[in-house]
């Protein structure tokens, strides 16, 4: 490069060739212009080095806290109340289910009260049946054996009687009978036959009855079918019991849980601000700043985020849950908690910045 | 709506720019035409005006590089014009007078310190030379610089050629690293477009050639720029294209005609060098808005662009940058920037390694300070450059505050 040029004070010689008056207006355009070049340059410079300073600041200080205004339409909010709803519906639930099971519970253990209590009476009519069938038993197989003979002989007697109507006819048409008498003969001759069927058939009921007396019958197996399902039955209730039981166990715990996930989320912020009727004041405090947030700690409210702090409240609670936040000068993202604040000014709520536990610059 | 509009703005700048880097290269490699047709045969006379100040014995190795010109002796001179200087500049150029007796030396002296622009004004008038080359006087100049510039007056409508300036010492230090590729990049790549259209907005200083009867013509422009009275002295070689554009000349960068400079390697000069520069595009900028319609009307497309384009991405950098650190402080230290930058800088620093060994860098990954360094010169630079308009100072080679009136006065 080449050379430099003359300084400011060198263009008098060139300023000298212009008319005069355009000379004062340049003049007046030129003092406008460095006062307000001035101006700007050292708000420039000001504004940089307020810049860097607050950077630094934040870069160091450990006590300051973001306030967060929560507001009841807040999103997590209304999250978390339409959850504690539902848990709080769910519990309801669970306790209508319960109650239910319990009163199954009971029905079915009466129930099975009454099938066990029926098992002795059977065995007892069992008992007493058989004892029955053994003394009567031979008796009625004695009786049994003499219808047959008995029967035997009457149908030796039936045999006969087809001679005796055949000599009846041959009376009436020898006239030797009127006719009055023969049907009279023939009447007696039926009913005789008919006692002989009915002696066969009271023979082989009595046969049924013997076998019945003297063997396990059918009637028996019904008895044993009827003591089996008495007894399935019963332990298909004690199965439905156990089941029941365990179930109305584990809704029992299942309650003692979200009553227990209830109770904790009654301390959090977001239940607090949705739940409550007072405007509550809270604030995010960054892991690295924790050691200045405890309870009863003192709340400052800066200008500029730093200087000419006031004292505004004091720390009222800490949420023990992990938040995540944008930094307030930086604009990272952040870990941290948050914390309730009891606020004099509710302005200071307002604020990008609180200090906890003193003034970050001792004024 | 602000911020999207600044944000829309600089995405446009940014755009622009990025998509003039990549019509360089696609240019460059695939169409001849960005090219001029050179006519080596064409020997004009030429005057080489070198005006100086403060350089020392750098100014006798100036024109020690320009006597080993293989331009035919008897058809160029070098008028040397010292600029009042208060080191011992003129004895070198009386030096270099005994010294190099194979060329015609002129030295000469101004009455009193009258800036850059007015003492080429003032060398020029010991010239009756067809092309006059401008050049700086700290700069070592390859030997056929010369022979390549006047080679493209060839083509009748152009006004103005200028030379390729590369980087002498590019391992100073971070600061040379930077400056090595964005030079490298902006010759061979940014200007490349406008060459393609013979309208580049802004031939270097270092090495800058045009016809006589050109400058001449715009001499008297020179002479009488001032700011509200002001001399204005920076930024010759901006005003001298844009005159040229706006004369319906077209301008060129032949980046065969190669000259070296050392460039700074100190922030604090390097910052007022950027300064000077950022002043002269501001300045340069008011000028375009003020006559605008002339420049639609008569300047290529791509010109008035790159004419309005580039000062208003310098402002706007300003804004976003403003914009940004208030809304996402920490933005600019992600990773991102830093990746581009570095990414940037090795390949560059690649095919600088391969196209021009004299520049190759020590430490590519240097560039990725650049980050740091486009922070502070869009948050700095432009506020600085709108409220130091006044200013008549150098920054970079003042060593004592001459206090005479200027003068158009020659020695």
């Amino acid at each position: 490069m080449a050379t430099p040029p003359v300084k400011v004070t060198a263009r008098v010689a060139d300023a000298k060739k212009w008319p005069s008056l355009q000379s004062l207006q340049y003049k007046l355009v030129l003092t406008l212009y460095r006062v307000f070049a001035v101006v700007i340059l050292y708000a420039v410079l000001a504004g940089i080095l307020a810049y860097a300073f607050v950077m630094g600041f934040y870069a160091i200080n450990t006590s300051w806290a973001a306030p967060i205004i929560l507001s009841a339409v807040d999103e997590k909010s209304l999250d978390f109340r339409e959850k504690l709803v539902t848990s709080q519906q769910t519990i309801e639930d669970l306790k209508v289910d319960s109650a239910k099971l319990q009163s199954g519970i009971e029905e079915m253990t009466k129930h099975r009260a009454a099938l066990l209590a029926l098992e002795p009476e059977l065995q007892t009519a069992i008992a007493r049946e058989k004892k029955h069938n053994l003394a009567t038993g031979p008796t009625l197989a004695a009786l049994d054996k003499q219808k047959q003979t008995d029967n035997v002989k009457t149908q030796a007697v039936l045999a006969q009687l087809n001679e005796v109507e055949a000599n009846i006819q041959k009376d009436l048409a020898a006239g030797l009978i009127t006719k009055g008498d023969a049907a009279t003969q023939l009447a007696a001759l039926n009913q005789a036959q008919g006692a002989a069927t009915d002696s066969k058939i009271a023979e082989l009921l009595l046969t049924d009855s013997v076998l019945d007396k003297t063997t396990n019958g059918t009637t028996s197996l019904d008895v044993l079918e009827k003591q089996a399902e008495l007894r399935s039955e019963a332990a298909q209730l004690d199965v439905a019991i156990n089941v029941s039981q365990k179930q109305l166990q584990e809704e029992t715990r299942q309650i003692d849980r979200l009553k227990q996930a209830i109770s904790t989320a009654k301390q959090s912020p977001y239940y607090l601000n949705a739940a409550g009727g007072q405007r509550l004041y809270f604030a995010f405090v960054p892991y690295d700043n924790q050691t200045a947030a405890v309870a009863g700690a003192a709340i400052y409210d800066c200008l500029l985020n730093m200087i000419g702090c006031r004292k505004v409240g004091t720390v009222n609670q800490i949420f023990p849950g992990e938040e995540d936040a944008i930094h307030p000068i930086f604009k990272t993202a952040i870990r941290g908690y948050l914390i309730q604040m009891n606020l004099e000014s509710a302005e200071a709520a307002k604020s990008k910045t609180v200090f906890l536990g003193r003034k970050p610059l001792l004024f | 709506m602000a911020p999207i509009l600044l944000w829309l703005v600089m995405v446009l700048c940014l755009l622009i720019t990025a998509v003039k880097y990549l019509m360089g290269v696609i240019l460059k490699v695939s169409f001849p035409s960005t090219k001029i047709k050179k006519d080596y045969s064409y020997e004009p006379s030429v005057s080489v005006l070198m005006p100086c100040f403060n350089e020392g014995k750098t100014v006798y190795e100036t024109i020690e590089s320009i006597s080993k010109s293989n331009y035919p002796s008897e058809k160029f001179e070098v008028i040397a014009q010292d600029d009042c200087s208060v080191d011992d500049s003129y004895e070198w150029i009386l030096k270099a007078q005994r010294d190099f007796t194979n060329i015609r030396i002129s030295a000469g002296r101004n009455e009193a310190n009258s800036g850059k622009a007015r003492t080429v004004c003032n060398a020029m008038q010991h010239s009756t030379a067809e092309v006059i080359i401008s050049i700086d006087s700290d700069c070592i100049f390859h030997p056929e610089a010369i022979r390549e510039l006047t080679a493209c007056f060839a083509e009748p409508h152009i006004g103005s050629v200028g030379g390729r300036v590369g980087v002498r010492n590019p391992n100073d230090g971070v600061i040379t690293a930077i400056q090595a590729i964005l030079y490298y990049s902006a010759f061979q790549l940014y200007k490349i477009p406008e060459n393609w259209t013979r309208s580049v907005c802004c031939i270097s200083g270092c090495l800058f050639a045009i016809r006589r009867e050109l400058l001449l013509e715009i001499e008297p422009a020179i002479r009488a720029r001032n700011w509200f009275g002001i001399p204005v002295n920076q930024g010759e070689d901006r005003f001298l294209t844009h005159q040229t554009l706006l004369r319906g000349y077209g301008t060129y960068i032949d980046n065969d005609a190669l000259c070296w400079t050392t460039v700074p390697n100190t922030l604090s000069v390097l910052f007022k060098q950027q300064l000077r520069w950022r002043r002269s595009i501001v300045r340069d900028f008011f000028y375009t808005l003020k006559t605008l319609p002339q420049h639609v009307w008569k300047l290529h497309p791509n010109t008035v662009l790159t004419l309005v384009l580039t000062p208003l991405g310098a402002i706007v950098a300003l804004l976003v940058v403003v914009t940004m650190l208030t809304a996402d402080p920490l933005s600019w230290a992600g990773p991102v920037p830093l990746i581009t930058a570095l990414g940037v800088g090795a390949v560059l620093s690649w095919v600088i390694k391969k196209y021009s060994a004299k520049e190759a860098l020590a430490h590519p990954l240097a560039f990725g300070a650049y980050v740091a360094w486009s922070l502070v010169s869009s948050l700095l630079l432009t506020p600085l450059a709108l409220c130091t308009m006044d200013s008549a100072d150098w920054g970079t080679r003042t060593k004592q505050e001459p206090e005479v009136p200027l003068g158009n006065t020659t020695g």
